[in-house]
């Protein structure tokens, strides 16, 4: 009673070793959830300083795809797409933490309890000793 | 020395096992074998990939919210070693993991109830679904004896003569000298 492959699913995608390299990898989608969504932080994205390493001069920015864009144009076609369109379904959902994958494994975390005026006098008298 | 969680499959990672992914923001994601690293470069959601834990809590196949969970935690303080205290959590592990052998045992038991009656429901609507369009089979009609004894005479159009001039005017014969 597995799960029945579906069709289509081969993708011609080459090189997935070099594309899986550290140096190349993307923003995460918890990044971009917890932080550059919020209002603040997505204007400060969207009106970068100019860069000259970045494609467009880092003019042309997607927040919720963290991807940069030559033009206008393409930045507004892009926003058309079925890539972008995806990306932000996936951004409705809250995204995967190493918070969750603990829960999952049934460790939970301790809360932090204020000192008790017996403890810290405890603490006291210890040191004193 | 800590036992940590696998990020991709929740799965203990021992001391010594494992590797270990620091992003730039710091967040220290540990995993227990290079398939669950793998998956993570993928960029897969655990909460999507059925091998994992995160998978099977999301989808309702274990328990969630149970008591017996709720002992294990990430503590920061440490505390004094007492022999008494050792002895009696050591105790309390034991007893805890017993009863929460017996919870999950009643919850996968109550879970597989549901799973057959939902699967015979599903079986009963298929077998109607195709009871409903199936093809009826007819009684064969019998034949009339007469009009199987007199054959019919059949008219068939003779073979028009062809439109093709034979041999273009010369003779098609073959010429012996």
């Amino acid at each position: 009673m597995g799960r029945l492959r579906r069709s289509r699913v081969h993708n011609a995608r080459r090189d997935v070793h070099r594309a899986a390299r550290t140096r190349v990898r993307t923003r995460d989608l918890d990044q971009i959830q917890l932080l550059d969504l919020d209002p603040k932080r997505r204007a400060e994205l969207e009106a970068q300083p100019l860069d000259f390493e970045k494609p467009g001069l880092a003019q042309h920015y997607c927040v919720e795809c963290a991807k940069y864009y030559e033009t206008d144009a393409a930045l507004t076609s892009h926003w058309r797409s079925k890539v972008h369109k995806r990306r932000c379904k996936q951004l409705k959902e809250p995204a995967y933490t190493i918070e969750e994958s603990e829960r999952a494994a049934g460790l939970g975390r301790a809360e932090r309890k204020p000192p008790t005026v017996a403890a810290v006098m405890e603490d006291v008298v210890l040191a004193a000793t | 020395m800590r036992i940590e969680k696998c990020y991709f499959c929740s799965t203990s990672v021992y001391p010594g096992h494992g590797s270990a992914f620091v992003r730039n923001d710091a967040k220290v994601f540990r995993f227990c074998t290079s398939k669950c690293h793998k998956n993570f470069k993928m960029k897969r959601n655990p909460r999507k990939v059925r091998w994992t834990k995160a998978f099977r809590k999301a989808a309702g196949k274990e328990m969630t919210i149970d008591s017996t969970i709720d002992f294990e935690k990430r503590r920061n303080i440490p505390v004094r070693y007492d022999r008494e205290l050792v002895q009696t959590t050591l105790k309390a592990m034991k007893r805890v993991s017993e009863i929460k052998k017996r919870r999950e045992l009643a919850f996968w038991k109550n879970r597989m109830a549901l799973a057959r009656d939902k699967h015979r429901a599903h079986r009963k609507k298929k077998l109607e679904a195709a009871k409903s369009s199936a093809v009826k089979l007819l009684q064969p009609t019998t034949a009339t004896p007469e009009a199987s004894k007199t054959r019919e005479k059949i008219k068939v159009a003779s073979k028009s003569r062809s439109a093709l001039v034979q041999g273009e005017g010369r003779a098609m014969g073959m010429e012996i000298d």
